[in-house]
């Protein structure tokens, strides 16, 4: 009974929803706002991906908001799973199967150094070819996942991800301030444009995703070791506030 | 000719998968009794989402939005021949990606928490969840 | 000092970030930085306020060198900046609330407070953009850092309550996205003041339907009727303080961005009488219920939805009076409910349960606590001199002008119901003995001087409510005229 309901009530959302939607329409030049950033993309900030200008400079603010999302998961995994320190070893308790085979643990060693260099590589060059700090971190998270689940007593170094973590977003959110302190607008490229298509081009947006690249890959990384290694304390009825 | 009828056919496809994901989505986060069904769920419907916004974006026949080189001239101008496509779904969906993803991240720290608590992960057995 | 709109968002995710390093160097700077943060917060609000006050132009700030509609730009307007002041405050206070919070461990601490700056950042952050898309990342950042709150404290249902509001929340995220990709694939533009302007070329149907979505999500976040079954378990779930940031600031943020959506954006005349019906039930259901309720937070939360409702029912008659009315409503629910949160959290501190029973005879016990707290539950019914009392008078008079005569007879019959429930708690609390031997918890002097500047804004605002009147008027005309904002964000639209 409740599924003819939940069918029907989606039923109707979803002729109205359709409606709408098919009405756009598709494949056509509908650009408006994007006109102005496929042109001062290359012409203004010397970016080849216009996606990676979007993302970091003319929607930057909307970046500095996702990085904090990312951030706030990363605390908030830590908040709701860890009441104390002492009870996070790092190793996880649970983890007690059998190790990975060999094959897993030799072809995880081989591949990981592969895996930071490509990510890196992605983040590096974000500014000139399909990718970027979103997408090469999250290559390197996969990285340190290969190593967490091919050996049981890998741990990551919590100190160091803090580190990183706190480095990599004072950068974004410093480099946006220092735009205040040479008289522009926050997160105002203040840097030699350079030129397009070359390595050292983009003033800041280069440096920003690089930023981006590392705080991603440091917070997922934490995020899969949080997860991988939890350990709750069941004391609750004591503790209600 | 053709050309209408395969954006005819596009459209109905992305438009319609797009908006079949989410519906899928939504269904199974009203009826599943699995918590991390239900969580899986919304990120059904979250990527049907992003599709439909990529689609949106979609120019016929056009490129990335990227300018390498193989697509400008030897005064840097963008050749003529080349369309590209809306950069900012790209860049948006970008975003809502990184959100989902926190979101979900935090929603299964909650199922592992409640799973501690009650051992069973079924939200019929979990008393406050029923409303 | 400097002081810009963009400090209130960077500077708390700056420090949020740097936060986990200070703490190795002290970590008692844990406790104090975010203070000093919040405390410039207030400078930046003064400052900043004081001078559109003083010009009555609001500030548009870009952001990364492009003006609006190519770039993301923050709007600080009369409207906007009231807002922002208010949450600004009640950050430090909350802040110094929660300084020395007898259950904060450092590793606790340290995740209190970036969730705190992080929340509040947010909030203000979907106060001030002028970029629907912004908006909705800023959203995600007070909902994300509200799960973490809710769940702060190990007890189970803390995990469940989160996890409510996280489907629910998720859910209204999904429902605002698919309203926004809407609007852009018609306009190609996210800034808000350009989606107004060209509101009408959009096709009927599309408009329909993105307002619905839109509507939907932002309902959620603003606590209306029936999409706010989530609330009252995270207001009761989370620690006593954040109880006070909910009411305060994640339910202003919502608000703020339906109204938002209802004046400036959208055209539809009949949004208003949507938002006042919605306003309504909620007011009715919501004081329905908290007179029944035996817990004492749970009891709150609910009086604080029905509060939400009264704010819905004062931007929906769409008049200046009533949109004074609602600043003011706005401006007392923020002060009034944060003190009754922050005091009644003493009052059943050592209870398991929180029922009311339990702050049975803490009025010899925590004499200043209960005071306070009977400031606030007179204050909120609408007593005078307290500030409640201009609020409810202000909208009683707004709805006799627009001829509602009906809708005053409701918000007199609400009030009864709110004095009937009000006072069964401040009558146990004075002249109820208690049956059970509950621990007495004082409170830190830190926190009394928090309540106590709490209740002086209620008193002095109450006696002489003449010092926030003219920045109301001018909030309220700021508030009301669409064409001055959209010319004030795209200058050049006329030109073009």
């Amino acid at each position: 009974m409740k599924r003819i309901i939940t069918i029907l009530l989606l039923g109707v959302t979803g002729y109205f929803v359709a409606d709408a939607v098919f009405s756009i329409p598709f494949g056509v030049d509908k650009l408006n706002i994007a006109k102005e950033y496929l042109l001062n993309s290359p012409e203004e900030l010397k970016v080849a991906n216009t996606v990676t200008a979007v993302v970091v400079n003319f929607r930057g603010f909307d970046t500095l908001g996702e990085v904090t999302v990312l951030f706030l998961a990363a605390t908030g995994l830590g908040s709701i799973l860890f009441r104390r320190r002492k009870y996070h070893t790092g190793l996880n308790p649970q983890r007690e199967a059998p190790q990975a085979s060999r094959i897993v643990q030799v072809g995880g060693k081989l591949l990981f150094p592969l895996i930071l260099l490509l990510g890196a590589y992605v983040f590096i060059h974000g500014h000139l070819t399909p990718g970027g700090g979103f997408q090469g971190g999250v290559i390197i998270a996969t990285g340190y996942l290969l190593l967490l689940v091919s050996f049981r007593k890998f741990a990551v170094k919590h100190s160091s991800l803090t580190w990183v973590e706190a480095v990599a977003g004072v950068t974004f959110a410093g480099i946006g301030l220092t735009g205040l302190v040479f008289g522009k607008d926050f997160l105002e490229n203040f840097l030699p444009t350079g030129v397009l298509n070359s390595l050292l081009s983009g003033g800041i947006v280069g440096i920003i995703y690089v930023a981006v690249g590392f705080k991603v890959a440091s917070e997922l990384t934490g995020i899969l070791d949080t997860m991988l290694s939890i350990k709750v304390e069941v004391d609750e009825e004591n503790e209600e506030n | 000719m053709t050309e209408e009828l395969m954006q005819q056919i596009l459209k109905i496809s992305f438009y319609g998968a797009s908006l079949a994901l989410i519906l899928i989505g939504l269904y199974g986060v009203l009826t599943k009794k699995n918590l991390i069904k239900i969580l899986l769920s919304m990120a059904i419907a979250e990527s049907g989402l992003n599709l439909l916004f990529v689609a949106i974006g979609y120019i016929m026949n056009g490129t990335a939005p990227i300018f390498s080189t193989a697509v400008l001239d030897e005064n840097n101008q963008l050749l003529e021949t080349v369309t590209m496509v809306d950069p900012i779904p790209q860049a948006l969906v970008l975003t809502a990606i990184v959100i989902g993803l926190g979101v979900t991240a935090v929603g299964l720290a909650l199922v592992i928490r409640l799973y501690k608590h009650h051992n069973t992960i079924n939200i019929d057995e979990i008393r406050n969840l029923k409303w | 000092m400097v002081a810009d709109p963009i400090l209130y968002v960077a500077l708390p995710l700056l420090t949020a970030f740097l936060l986990p390093i200070i703490g190795k160097i002290n970590k008692e700077l844990i406790r104090i930085v975010p203070g000093l943060l919040f405390a410039f917060l207030v400078y930046n609000s003064i400052a900043l306020f004081s001078k559109v006050s003083a010009t009555h132009t609001p500030i548009i700030v870009e952001i990364a060198g492009w003006a609006p509609p190519i770039g993301i730009n923050l709007v600080y307007s009369s409207f906007t900046g009231f807002i922002a002041t208010i949450i600004s405050v009640l950050a430090l206070l909350v802040w110094a609330y929660s300084y020395k919070f007898k259950k904060l461990e450092f590793d606790n601490s340290l995740k209190y407070f970036v969730l705190l700056m992080l929340v509040t950042a947010g909030s203000i952050g979907v106060i001030l953009t002028g970029d629907l898309f912004n908006q909705f990342v800023f959203l995600e950042i007070v909902a994300l850092s509200s799960y973490p709150l809710v769940a702060f404290y190990r007890g189970r249902n803390g995990a469940e309550a989160s996890f409510k509001y996280l489907l629910v929340g998720g859910f209204a995220s999904l429902s605002i996205l698919l309203g926004i990709v809407l609007i852009y694939s018609q306009l190609g533009t996210l800034n808000m003041a350009d989606i107004a302007a060209h509101i009408d070329e959009m096709p009927r149907n599309i408009k329909i339907v993105s307002f619905t979505l839109l509507f939907l999500g932002f309902a959620i976040e603003a606590e209306m009727f029936p999409l706010n079954g989530w609330a009252p378990d995270t207001y009761s779930q989370a620690p006593g303080p954040i109880g006070a940031v909910f009411a305060g600031m994640t339910a202003k943020a919502g608000i703020y961005a339906l109204i938002r959506m209802i004046y400036t954006i959208f055209d539809f005349s009949g949004a208003f009488e949507i938002l006042l019906i919605m306003g309504v039930i909620t007011l009715v259901v919501s004081e329905g219920i908290a007179l029944r309720q035996e817990n004492l937070k749970r009891m709150l939360a609910y009086s604080s939805l029905g509060q939400m409702g009264l704010l819905m029912i004062a931007f929906g008659i769409n008049t200046k009076t009533a949109v004074i009315a609602g600043m003011l409503i706005l401006f007392n629910h923020a002060v009034i409910k944060s003190l009754l949160f922050l005091s009644s959290s003493f009052l059943v501190y050592n209870s398991k349960d929180k029922l009311i029973k339990d702050a049975y005879g803490m009025g010899k016990k925590l004499p200043l606590t209960a005071i306070l707290f009977g400031i606030g539950a007179f204050a909120i019914v609408g007593l005078p001199p307290f500030s409640g009392f201009w609020g409810k008078l202000y909208l009683l008079m707004a709805s006799a002008d627009a001829n509602l005569l009906g809708l005053i007879a409701l918000i007199l019959a609400v009030s009864v119901i709110e004095i009937v429930y009000y006072f069964r708690v401040v009558n146990g609390v004075y002249f109820k003995k208690s049956k059970t031997e509950i621990e007495v918890h004082k409170p830190r002097w830190n926190a009394s001087l928090a309540m106590i500047i709490l209740a002086a804004a209620i008193i002095v605002v109450g006696i002489y409510p003449n010092i926030i009147y003219d920045y109301l008027v001018n909030a309220a005309d700021t508030l009301l005229d669409k064409a001055s904002y959209i010319s004030h964000v795209l200058p050049n639209l006329a030109s073009n």
